[in-house]
């Protein structure tokens, strides 16, 4: 016989204040800018976000998907290594490197590709010096490649670490009977393993999805401005022009991005559980 | 008795507080330089000659998105009726300087200023087709050209068109950092607009006329194709960095960064400067004293220390590489030959009073900058 308390609703009170004050009031401006003209309901704004940043959104998504798949693919790789290999020394380095790249800022990773991933960065450098690479060949890799490169980089520790942790806490009996049937380890991770951890590796990839979307410094820095991401559009529509209402469309359009990624996570959800 | 006494004394302490240390706050716009160029230098000045001051220098970040938080702090506080505002001094680019002209924001404090009438640009009364007269003090004049590599360019192209020639014969050595990644980008592409898109004593001084960009559709289509064959670099940084780097051979820089840079070590020694005509813009940086401070006496007397001849020599041309904000006969004997012409060299004064160019005032510059988003970079 549960009642609403009122000493419950006291306690997530400061919460609620937070999330009303901090969140959903900006969001409602925001989302209000974006829709009004003159005090009066309208779409112009969008039709000029769509006017001159048509190809930017198409990028952004384009930048933001391929490195979301990436994360995935190195990410599935490394968790997997490090929950069935035989390998002592390689589990132990890797479990000693992977998390690095957490603890750096992308604002640090975007200023330290932007020398290591340039014409004549430190990477082409020494592909050239070890003679991999004629000085001919050298290309600059400061544009979408170098985001989806910085993006990736930051964004697999994160996926990992979750992805390892409940890949170590499934069922280990299911993999040995795997390797007594004579299954080999990748076939175990993609069959007996993935499936179990697949709601892990989802939240982490909507996660990472939703951070990619939002970061200023990297596209910024990396790469130069034509195209480039929304957060650099968003920004530069503020400073050039003071014109918070184009910018607060393409802010919308950001989060109907990141609301698709939502929806396809929900969607997961609500089917696991009408399952079960 | 004892506790009154000391509770008495410990309120009068707190009232004569503020009349012992007087806190002057000083906001700028730009890049981390014009911090570092109060806080190290004219802050600790100015600190000297008026003990129990304060000199506390704060950034707001670089470009004309620094100033815009300036405004709108200072507009925020005046719609709320703030008694006084938090900023004593602001340093603001010319944009933002007409807009908070033009809404009361500021004091006109020039013309009781020792240095007012050292003071001789047509920019210190015209902030790109604003009046500004009275309310700005110029604190520096920067200027855009191009940088080059002479060992990969014998004879750089002076002027726009043979700019587009080179480029299209050499197919990506030419970087420029677009409208997005800072100014020298924009005055790129505003002076290729002026240069190519027609009537550029209209686009400078006015009368603004919305039509007028329909001129410009050639020019803009010719510099998507200039486009292809360039390099579009992140940022002015961004150039230096690829310059340096020899991964392009010439693009346009912010002067006074190009000589730090080099003084630094962070680009080659040989590398050299060319104001193309017909021309390239620059722009001042304006020292402004926001209405309603708390400090108005303070706060002229440290535009006065920091645009007096002394401190515009030392300060301005020998450590930081911009030209004066005040007319430069007044820093004649002030300077030694060498600095005065280590900053002459590649771009005489002729030149420079010829070639360097305002930006366009303020509507055709918003609408140079989304004509481009609109023809050339979607």
């Amino acid at each position: 016989m549960s009642r609403p308390s009122l000493l419950g609703f006291l306690l997530i009170a400061p919460a609620l204040l937070m999330i009303g004050v901090l969140f959903l009031y900006p969001l409602g401006f925001s989302l209000g800018a974006a829709f009004t003209a003159g005090g009066q309901p309208s779409l112009t704004h969008f039709e000029k976000a769509f006017e001159l940043y048509s190809t930017d959104i198409l990028f952004t998504i384009f930048v933001v998907v391929v490195s979301t798949l990436l994360t995935a693919l190195f990410s599935v790789l490394i968790a997997g290594v490090l929950t069935l290999s035989e390998t002592p020394w390689l589990v132990a380095g890797l479990r000693a490197l992977y998390r690095w790249p957490l603890f750096i800022p992308f604002i640090v990773a975007a200023q330290c590709m932007r020398t290591f991933l340039a014409k004549n960065g430190l990477m082409n450098n020494t592909l050239v010096a070890t003679g991999v690479l004629e000085p001919l060949q050298a290309t600059s890799f400061l544009d979408w490649r170098g985001i989806i490169i910085t993006f990736v980089w930051k964004q697999v520790p994160f996926v990992t670490l979750m992805l390892a942790g409940a890949m170590a806490s499934i069922d280990r009996a299911t993999i040995e009977a795997g390797r007594n049937l004579g299954a080999s380890r990748p076939r175990i991770l993609v069959e007996l393993v993935l499936p179990q951890v697949a709601q892990t590796l989802l939240v982490g990839l909507v996660l990472s999805f939703v951070t990619m979307l939002s970061v200023l410094s990297v596209p910024m820095m990396v790469a130069g401005s034509q195209p480039t991401m929304l957060t650099v559009d968003m920004a530069f529509r503020i400073n050039s022009y003071g014109d918070y209402a184009t910018a607060n469309a393409l802010g919308v359009i950001s989060y109907a991005l990141s609301a698709a990624a939502a929806w396809i996570y929900l969607r997961h959800n609500v089917k696991r559980e009408v399952q079960a | 008795m004892h506790k009154s006494v000391m509770a008495l004394s410990f309120t009068a302490a707190l009232l004569a507080l503020p009349a012992q240390a007087q806190t002057l706050n000083v906001a700028t716009a730009g890049d981390q330089n014009m911090v570092d160029y109060i806080k190290d230098y004219l802050g600790p000045m100015f600190e000297k000659s008026h003990p129990g001051v304060k000199v506390v220098a704060v950034g707001t970040g670089p470009g004309d998105g620094g100033s815009q938080k300036i405004y709108e702090k200072l507009d925020a506080q005046k719609k709320a009726g703030a008694a006084a505002v938090d900023f004593d001094v602001v340093v603001i680019h010319q944009k933002a300087a007409g807009t908070m002209v033009q809404e009361g924001l500021l004091n006109k404090y020039r013309d009781k200023l020792s240095t007012g009438k050292l003071v001789t640009r047509d920019t210190a009364t015209n902030s790109l087709g604003a009046d500004v007269s009275g309310y700005v003090m110029p604190m520096f004049h920067s200027q855009t050209a191009i940088a080059y590599n002479p060992d990969l360019v014998k004879t750089p192209p002076s002027s726009y068109v043979e700019l587009r020639d080179w480029a299209a014969k050499n197919p990506k050595q030419f970087g420029y950092n677009g409208i997005k990644g800072g100014m020298s980008g924009v005055a790129f592409v505003t002076g290729w607009v002026t240069a190519f898109g027609g009537d550029a004593a209209k686009l400078e001084a006015g009368p603004y006329d919305a039509a007028t960009k329909a001129a410009w559709d050639k020019s803009l289509a010719d510099l998507k194709d200039f486009n292809k064959n360039v390099i579009i670099t992140p940022g002015n940084a961004g150039t230096l960095d690829m310059l340096n780097r020899g991964e392009i051979a010439m693009g346009p820089v912010w002067v006074d960064m190009f000589y730090t840079w080099k003084a630094d070590g962070k680009l080659p020694p040989n590398m050299r400067l060319k104001l193309i005509s017909p021309g390239m813009p620059g722009q001042p940086m304006y020292y402004a004293i926001p209405n309603k401070t708390a400090q108005e006496k303070l706060a002229a007397e440290f535009v006065a220390l920091a645009t007096s001849p002394d401190v515009q020599a030392e300060g301005i041309v020998k450590r930081f590489n911009w030209y004066p904000g005040i007319d430069a006969k007044n820093l004649e004997g002030k300077l030694d030959k060498a600095a005065w012409q280590a900053l002459f060299t590649d771009i005489s004064p002729e030149d420079l009073s010829a070639k360097g160019k305002p930006f366009p005032i303020g509507p055709y510059f918003n609408d140079i900058l989304e004509s481009y988003e609109k023809k050339v970079a979607n």
